[in-house]
């Protein structure tokens, strides 16, 4: 009898491990085929001179890493991207949690400003840079227009590179600006009431509360944005492309924009792919690191 | 009593305050919608005309001439369904696999697929193309599609939602003597609906967006899809037709902004729940 | 379902895969730049252009546009997928990108030599890659580049409306008195509209002839494939990118927030601009109906001094990876007829190209076609190097550095420098 019940179990068992595999077949088939595979491929790139259409590959070792660290564009590329990160990541962040906040109460047509809010969220972020481009237009654009009227100085926008970096941020916050709000409603949503009430019970102000219950109790959602909007920003590309195209001037020149120009305009594919990989790694420890940090703040309820 | 008024006062400044960033928001979308519908020199007036001084249909007019919206339309419809069909069925299928079952490789495979949401697609681009032209589907839909046929995300999101299901609801079918596959149609599914359709809508989102990898393997001008399209009538240069480039903006736009005004309540708080999940 | 679907899917793959219709005409495609980028090509939506050759070689031409930024990055992406278009309707500055990966199918040298002999002095220079060798045709009506200004601005300001200003003194004086301001005293017109936004290409087109106008160039020989340096580092590169810093900084006669000079010409924003002649001519009567605007050779930096522009091309190529070379290379030979130069340029309004049609009607009277007759002597084209993208690049990026005092005029030259010698050295290896 117990023999062939622990059979039986070990059939089952195997049974469910052939399942398992076949379950996941597909995805890990499609994505070993179409994702990984040239992922490693240009990870091999990297050490390589590659002359694609010559059919021919130097091994040159960290030849283009050395190249890169030394090209004053890359660098500039490197700290646009840098600073684009370090002020669309918290910013984008901030707003939210403020918008969210107000949302989070009571007033008339709520949820009616809330869709409005969100709205630039679901139009692809090619037609809606078209359309700020326009309105960037320093002659006829709306922004200097309003500026005109108001009598305050009209802007170059994305004319100088002053200015361009800035106003590709500003496009970036209005368009991400109903996400985030929109996930730190959800999470403050989910705190129960009990918690507030009893903090306002033993005599804490609003801003108290906010502090000392409501923003730790939101750290989840805190991290899963930073590390959110992280990702997406060190990877920004339509907007800059439609926008500027780097320029002027290299002033919003971007890490991604760069390798695709690397590798699709001066066919240096060797170049790029080390450009890529210095890329992944650089988004791979931040993810980490911004990982680890909020799992040791994290307070469950 | 005092804090009646008070409050009222409190509640009308937040709406004040709210109402004029809700107006920021939409702005560009008002202005995209006025200048297409306006005669060319009211866009260059001082002060600005909020209002067309008389409503023309010729930019729209000139922008369907220029190019086959509808045939951009389809195009972008076709790949959206395919991609997120797959995406749905292999995620689900997946997302099962890895929230129930214990199988060797299990966190490997896992981190594999999670470690593709950070390699940006300009990365793979060309070694991706160039695998594509190989097995001759350059220029295809299914070249549209390759990168596209599943989801991390999906994939992520529906394993954190089946491990929601209590493991006694799946022993009970197994006894029943529910074979596997019939388990993740009939009972996972319908419990984790709510999920699926909000992947549903995310990914049909990012597909119908999608602009880069398009651009990079569609040629032929029948295969456009609708970001490509609107890409292509923008003059980088200082153009001075913005009427047109406007109305081909409302004509990309529109149809997403339609459906989003009447399912919004789904798609936020669809949106609203990965939040939570992550 | 899993199984089953996974297998019906897999094998409606390659049906997916195959969207061309078996059985139909050979089909050839032509990949060309859309938009109004060139206006050479406007002629490639004409869909009776290609009427006669198809009906003649019994094989459809599909005219394919392309958006002009991503264009190369497709081009080199179809080719080392071998999927290429079988024409290739290029930029010029491209070419020597192209060659350097050896992508292009050369003219064959009997035809290059009948060519070669056949047309005007200009277009000689556009097509001979050195000794006589041809990688493509020239598009018809030549785009050079000359200055083109506002009569009535030039009335309004007090200046004579057929005399341009001829050299660098009496350009920013003009430019000086050109410029309009409002109340607040931004600027509403520029005397003289710059291009230092957008692809570095561009703008390294528009400055040229102020480059090689001060003695400076781009490589030190033109002509030479590998090898060679730079030759802008040097007195005559300061000088030309110093006459606009100072237009911009001291005379205050040009912004930076101004549009492409051409459109900006167009639109009444500027007064003076130097670009390629053929965009205003093709787009004035479209634009700016109301325009009345002059044509002359870019001014000289001193008195004396002969004119240099630039002349730009955009060559019809065959790629050594398309799939129907034949039928492309019979595409080429029959647009570049004399018969077909003839018409098309007619058709178009673009200047011929074979000597022997420059005698016709209505070339012959036509006040436009022999207005640049006589700047084209002038015009220099791109050098052939196959660093050219990498030399481009770098001089674009100085001269936007320098307008947009990201950096100071030497540094920028001398970084620019180091970065072009490398691309001419890694080019030629």
């Amino acid at each position: 009898m117990v023999h062939s019940t622990r059979r039986l179990i070990a059939r089952l068992h195997a049974r469910r491990v052939w399942h398992a595999y076949l379950f996941v077949a597909p995805i890990v088939l499609l994505f070993g085929a179409f994702r990984v595979v040239p992922s490693l491929q240009t990870l091999l790139y990297s050490v390589y001179r590659v002359e694609l259409l010559r059919g021919r590959f130097t091994f040159i070792g960290f030849e283009n890493f050395r190249e890169l660290l030394a090209d004053p564009t890359f660098h500039r590329a490197a700290w646009n991207t840098l600073v684009y990160v370090l002020v669309i990541v918290p910013v984008s962040a901030a707003l939210g949690l403020l918008f969210a906040v107000v949302f989070d109460t009571r007033f008339p047509l709520r949820e009616l400003f809330k869709a409005l809010y969100f709205a630039p969220m679901v139009t692809s972020t090619v037609a809606a840079a078209v359309v700020w481009w326009w309105l960037y237009n320093p002659q006829f654009g709306l922004f200097n227009v309003l500026l005109r009227l108001v009598g305050l100085p009209i802007q170059p926008w994305l004319m100088s590179s002053r200015t361009a970096l800035l106003s590709i941020i500003l496009f970036s916050i209005w368009k991400g600006l109903g996400y985030n709000m929109v996930i730190y409603l959800a999470g403050l949503q989910a705190i129960p009431e009990s918690f507030i009430e009893a903090a306002r019970i033993d005599g804490a102000g609003a801003f108290q509360r906010f502090r000392r219950i409501t923003f730790p109790l939101l750290a989840p959602t805190t991290a899963f944005l930073l590390i959110y909007n992280s990702i997406q920003a060190f990877q920004v590309f339509d907007q800059v492309f439609v926008l500027t195209s780097g320029g002027p001037a290299g002033s919003t020149n971007v890490v991604v924009l760069d390798l695709y120009r690397q590798a699709f305009e001066r066919y240096n594919f060797g170049y790029a792919a080390a450009e890529a990989t210095v890329l992944f790694v650089l988004i791979l420890g931040v993810t980490v690191l911004q990982y680890v940090y909020s799992k040791r703040f994290e307070v469950s309820y | 009593m005092w804090t009646s008024p008070l409050r009222a006062l409190g509640t009308l400044a937040l709406l004040v305050l709210v109402a004029g960033v809700s107006v920021l928001m939409i702005l560009p979308f008002y202005w995209m919608l006025v200048t297409a519908l306006s005669p060319s020199p009211d866009v260059m007036a001082f002060p600005p005309m909020w209002w067309p001084s008389r409503v023309t249909l010729e930019h729209f007019q000139y922008a369907l001439q220029k190019a086959p919206w509808l045939l951009y339309y389809w195009n972008s419809l076709v790949v959206a369904v395919v991609s997120v069909g797959c995406s749905l069925v292999f995620g689900l299928f997946a997302g099962y696999a890895f929230a129930v079952y214990r199988f060797p490789l299990q966190n490997v495979l896992f981190l594999l697929i999670l470690s593709t949401l950070m390699v940006p697609v300009q990365v793979t681009s060309v070694a991706l193309y160039v695998l594509l032209s190989q097995i001759g589907w350059v220029d295809t839909y299914a070249g549209i599609l390759a990168p596209n046929f599943a989801s991390a995300f999906g994939v992520f999101l529906l394993r954190q939602a089946i491990r929601q299901i209590p493991t006694e609801l799946i022993e009970a079918a197994r006894i029943d003597g529910a074979g596997e596959v019939r388990i993740v149609l009939s009972l996972i599914a319908p419990l984790v609906r709510t999920m699926l359709a909000t992947v549903a809508m995310i990914l049909f989102l990012g597909s119908w967006n999608d602009f880069l990898w398009p651009v990079i393997v569609i040629n032929s001008g029948d295969l456009r899809t609708l970001p490509v399209g609107m890409a292509l009538f923008k003059d980088p240069y200082g153009n001075i037709n913005y009427g047109p480039l406007m109305a081909a903006a409302v004509i990309s736009t529109g149809p997403m902004l339609l459906a989003y005004a009447v399912s919004q309540k789904f798609m936020i708080r669809g949106i609203a729940m990965t939040g939570l999940k992550g | 379902m899993n199984r089953r679907s996974a297998l019906k899917l897999a094998l409606s793959a390659p049906l997916l895969a195959s969207r061309r219709a078996w059985g139909q005409a050979k089909t050839i495609t032509l990949w060309y730049p859309a938009g109004d980028i060139t206006a050479g090509a406007a002629h490639f939506t004409d869909k009776s252009f290609f009427a006669p050759f198809e009906a003649k070689a019994g094989v459809k031409v599909e005219a394919v546009g392309l958006d002009y930024d991503t264009m190369q990055q497709k081009i080199f992406a179809a080719a080392a997928a071998k999927n290429v278009g079988d024409v290739l309707f290029v930029d010029g500055s491209w070419v020597p990108g192209f060659l350097k990966e050896e992508m292009l199918d050369a003219v064959p040298d009997a035809r290059a030599k009948a060519w070669l002999d056949a047309v005007s002095p200009e277009i000689r220079t556009l097509s001979d890659y050195g000794k006589g060798k041809m990688w493509g045709y020239p598009q018809y009506g030549i785009d050079i580049y000359g200055l083109t200004w506002n009569k009535d601005h030039f009335k309004e300001a007090g200046l004579d409306p057929e005399k341009p200003p001829r050299t660098w003194d009496e350009f920013r004086d003009y430019a000086k008195k050109l410029t309009k301001r409002d109340a607040q005293g931004n600027i509403t017109r520029v005397g003289y509209a710059i291009r230092h936004v957008g692809h570095p290409h561009g703008v390294v087109h528009k400055h040229f002839w102020a480059l090689y106008g001060a003695g400076a160039s781009l490589v030190d020989d033109p002509l030479a494939l590998r090898g060679g340096k730079v030759n802008f580092n040097n007195d005559g590169g300061r000088a030309a990118l110093k006459l606009v810093l100072d237009m911009l900084d001291v005379d205050k006669s040009t912004s930076l927030n101004f549009p492409d000079p051409r459109a900006a010409l167009l639109k009444g924003l500027a007064s003076m601009q130097i670009s390629e002649t053929v965009s205003i001519h093709e787009r004035a009567p479209k634009e700016a109906p109301g325009l009345k605007w002059g044509l002359a050779t870019p001014p000289v930096r001193k008195a004396g001094d002969k004119p240099v522009t630039l002349l730009g091309s955009w060559l019809y190529t065959v790629p050594k990876m398309a799939k129907n070379r034949e039928a492309a290379w019979q595409l080429l030979e029959w647009i570049n007829t004399p018969e077909q130069d003839f018409e098309m340029c007619k058709k178009y309004a673009a200047t011929p190209r074979y000597k022997v049609n420059w005698d016709k009607e209505p070339f012959k009277s036509n006040a436009y076609d022999q207005a640049l007759k006589q700047i084209y002597p002038y015009g220099k084209p791109l050098p052939v190097n196959l660093g050219l993208n990498g030399v481009m690049d770098a001089m674009g990026g100085a001269i936007q550095k320098t307008w947009h005092h990201e950096a100071k005029l030497e540094d920028a030259l001398v970084e620019a420098e180091r970065a072009a010698n490398k691309a001419i050295a890694d080019a030629a290896k």
